[in-house]
């Protein structure tokens, strides 16, 4: 039966998961640790930085109980760096890299149970600690990098130093990996696809319906003639076509 | 066969017609036929549902011809295909047929034809390239009505539905997200 929503996550749930993101805040008042279902936050103490999920963050700083740091890749200088990896031909088809996965953490509570031991603990990418913290790496946009960028430019931007040079920079790299995305396409194919790698959440979600549906077309399409290719695989070449052969005698109808 | 039971337009898919030409004498589906008798050798546009059974399917007994062979719709005739091969954003698929693609994937299903298969999948690629760069920018479709528009198909409607909500959503959670 159909599902009603369409598989993988809406624009909408991306931008809502985007707000779990820690990010730096510095405080203006104190205010206790919160019990939360993802745990407890850090106790907030007016000069000290600390790291709250983004949708406290912005409540926050709606009351003007804190400002938000931006991380540092959210920075003219590090934009621009970036934007320089994306518009240079050398690395016309692959998208600026996301930022190095961090070493397992040693805090196992089973070290020797093989499904916790650390090289299986495999950390990728919605799920790094500090993408959007000030501890941040500099030269890397972390998944949610459309996303985050949008809340903190729309809800804090007297928190950047050049608001306007930081939105016109993000909306450059934004158009020039859409554009990239797109050419992405031409190379569809029913057993091809394209090389993402470093691609958001955001541009994910935008071009999944597509991208999902030319694959399957083109599989549709191709069906038989990948059927055939298999039967001849697995009989070495003869197809038990004689068996149910049409009366009008046409020699290229195998079943 | 892909056919999903609940799916409609696998259904609607189906009920696209093909040729077909009657090997044996059936007397009791006249109907079929507006009343006349069928013959041997009596052609007939069938649904695809019937064809395909009647070609898959041979009467008991000792003949062992089938009841009745399918061959190529026009619409997947040499005409067609020459003009996709010569540009396929050009051609009104639509007219041809509403599923075009899935009645090329039935038939091919029947027919192991190297060039139609090749033939669709190119006009697939080309098409959805082209139909994801009107979905981009749909002002200016919208407003004088875009010849290649309508010459989709249905299936590939969907994929400019598909494409179009996506660029949408996204324009849609950067609007509602500024303002809350």
């Amino acid at each position: 039966m159909a599902l009603l929503l369409p598989p993988g996550l809406t624009p909408n749930e991306v931008g809502f998961l985007c707000e779990m993101e820690l990010v730096t805040v510095i405080p203006r008042q104190r205010l206790d640790s919160l019990e939360l279902l993802g745990g407890p936050t850090q106790a907030l103490k007016p000069p000290f930085p600390a790291q709250l999920p983004l949708w406290l963050a912005l409540l926050l700083k709606r009351q003007k109980r804190a400002n938000i740091s931006p991380p540092p890749w959210l920075s003219v200088p590090a934009l621009e760096q970036i934007l320089d990896f994306e518009t240079d031909n050398n690395f016309a088809g692959v998208f600026s890299p996301s930022p190095d996965l961090p070493a397992p953490r040693s805090t196992v509570s089973m070290p020797e149970d093989p499904y916790l031991s650390n090289h299986t603990l495999e950390m990728s990418a919605p799920f790094l600690k500090d993408s959007s913290t000030s501890r941040a790496q500099e030269n890397a946009l972390p998944y949610h990098w459309l996303e985050l960028s949008h809340l903190l430019l729309t809800h804090a931007a007297d928190d950047f130093d050049d608001p306007d040079s930081v939105r016109r920079l993000v909306r450059d790299l934004r158009e020039v990996r859409m554009s990239k995305l797109r050419k992405g396409f031409k190379v569809l194919e029913s057993s091809a696809g394209v090389k993402m790698n470093g691609v958001g959440g955001m541009e994910i979600a935008e071009v999944r319906g597509f991208v999902g549906g030319v694959v399957d077309g083109l599989r549709r399409i191709n069906r038989s003639r990948e059927e055939a290719r298999r039967e001849q695989m697995d009989e070495g070449g003869v197809g038990y076509g004689s068996s149910g052969r049409y009366a009008d005698d046409d020699d290229e109808m195998e079943l | 066969m892909a056919t999903s039971y609940y799916s409609v337009d696998s259904i609607l898919t189906d009920s696209q017609k093909a040729p077909c030409r009657f090997e044996v004498s059936v007397p009791l589906l006249t109907p079929l036929n507006n009343g006349a008798a069928i013959e041997n050798g009596t052609k007939l546009e069938l649904p695809f549902w019937m064809g395909g059974m009647l070609a898959l399917s041979r009467p008991a007994g000792p003949s062992s011809a089938t009841l009745a062979s399918v061959d190529m719709p026009s619409e997947l005739g040499p005409r067609v295909l020459n003009a996709l091969k010569a540009d396929p954003k050009s051609v009104d698929i639509k007219a041809q047929a509403r599923w075009f693609y899935g009645l090329g994937e039935r038939m091919l299903d029947l027919f192991d034809d190297e060039e139609i298969s090749e033939v669709l999948n190119d006009t697939f690629k080309q098409r959805a390239l082209e139909i994801a760069d009107k979905a981009a920018n749909t002002r200016t479709t919208q407003q004088g009505g875009d010849e290649f528009l309508r010459g989709l198909e249905e299936s590939e409607r969907r994929l400019f539905r598909a494409a179009h909500n996506g660029t949408n959503d996204v324009k849609k959670w950067f609007d509602s997200s500024s303002r809350a």
